[in-house]
């Protein structure tokens, strides 16, 4: 699970924040500003745009904060609006590009496909963040969403109003295009002691 | 692993149980990026302009000035010193009405491509209506309006580019952004505009 649920807030300090006590929100800033920044750099990788999502996400939570009623933790409340601001981002960002989401596989050429994830160079095929950064935008978002946040694929697919089979087989692509690096790291550290699949294409 | 069913699993196909740990464990451990620190300062600016947020000695402070206001407006009717109305609004009166609350369109619910543009030209006109900007201001809130205007610039550029061919979708999406960037833009310039008059 990603960050957001590792981060405990008071409730009085929720209290104090929804009925609109500066210091509180502050506070609550504070802990959720990173992860919040996080999300919004994994899904855009352009800082500015980061920074501009992590505004437009805390403005919400000051905003509706009032009607948060504690049911679940303050940090998946945060995460689902954080996600939610960035989906709506990428979404405007698709479409001032004049493509849909399908089409976001097709701006890979075969030959750049070929080296996605992988590298000539060791220590590059080690790093996941630049496996995942030559991913396509979608495919990103999916990946961290499934693996990191924890959502599933009926959720995904809500919160990008497409069908669950759409958030799968982003998810399947994205797999693999990252199965050359994985496979790297696996003969690294154990020559493939439990290759066996966990399913089926 | 997450809570996800057994059935997402069979999509996820392609990779061995090996792989899928490191590319689990490796995800999950990618530090977090803390944020520039300017960050806080925007939103800030923004929620206090949007009367989101007022710290305690923000409150006392205006309880403060309220009190005195009243003070002296007492004191100056018992002397009847007054020449004219208290309490005049900020704008020029020759210039149109300025209310009293922030003039803003509701942003949320469906609305077609008209509504919208009818809605961005009358937030334009809401925007003339206020005040000019102090020539001193915080360098924050000088911040946040000049990123506002300039995505509202941004838009309508695109908007106005024959060369770029919008499909309606996109076009709304264009216009739903204009309005709601102008909202900011006319909520921080009334907030603005009311701790000038004050």
């Amino acid at each position: 699970m990603s960050k957001f649920s590792d981060i405990q807030i008071d409730a009085g300090i929720v209290r104090r924040a929804a009925k609109g006590d500066a210091k509180a929100h502050e506070i609550i800033y504070r802990a959720f500003s990173a992860p919040v920044y996080s999300v919004g750099l994994r899904f855009t990788r352009v800082p500015a745009h980061a920074e501009d999502l992590l505004q437009e996400t805390f403005i919400e939570v000051m905003r509706s904060i009032a009607k948060f009623r504690g049911e679940a933790p303050l940090g998946s409340w945060i995460r689902r609006i954080a996600v939610s601001k960035a989906l709506m981002f990428l979404r405007s960002a698709w479409h001032s590009r004049g493509q849909s989401l399908d089409d976001d596989w097709a701006e890979v050429t075969p030959g750049a496909a070929a080296s996605h994830g992988v590298s000539d160079r060791p220590d590059e095929a080690l790093d996941l963040d630049a496996a995942l950064a030559n991913l396509p935008e979608v495919s990103r978002a999916v990946v961290w969403l499934h693996d990191v946040e924890g959502f599933t694929h009926k959720e995904i697919a809500g919160l990008m109003g497409r069908t669950e089979s759409f958030s799968k087989s982003q998810l399947s692509r994205a797999y693999q295009r990252l199965r050359p690096m994985l496979q790297t790291k696996v003969g690294a550290s154990d020559a493939g002691l439990e290759n066996e699949l966990l399913g089926h294409c | 692993m997450t809570d996800n069913d057994q059935q997402d699993d069979e999509m996820d196909c392609g990779l061995s149980v090996a792989e899928r740990d490191i590319l689990f464990r490796e995800l999950n451990a990618l530090p977090d990026t803390m944020p520039p620190r300017v960050v806080w300062q925007r939103i800030s600016e923004q929620a206090k302009a949007e009367g989101l947020i007022g710290g305690s000695r923000q409150l006392e402070r205006m309880k403060w000035m309220a009190g005195a206001a009243i003070a002296a407006t007492v004191a100056m009717l018992a002397l009847n010193l007054s020449s004219g109305p208290f309490g005049n609004s900020p704008v020029d009166p020759g210039d149109g009405e300025f209310s009293n609350t922030p003039a803003v369109m509701e942003t949320s619910g469906p609305r077609d491509l008209n509504a919208l543009k009818v809605e961005s030209q009358i937030l334009e006109r809401n925007l003339r209506q206020l005040p000019a900007q102090p020539s001193v201001m915080k360098v924050s809130t000088a911040t946040t309006i000049q990123d506002l205007e300039d995505r509202i610039a941004a838009i309508d550029y695109r908007l106005n580019d024959r060369t770029i061919r919008l499909d309606p979708r996109q076009e709304e999406i264009y216009w739903r952004e204009r309005v709601r960037l102008m909202n900011s833009l006319v909520r921080l310039r009334y907030a603005q505009a009311q701790r000038i008059s004050f």
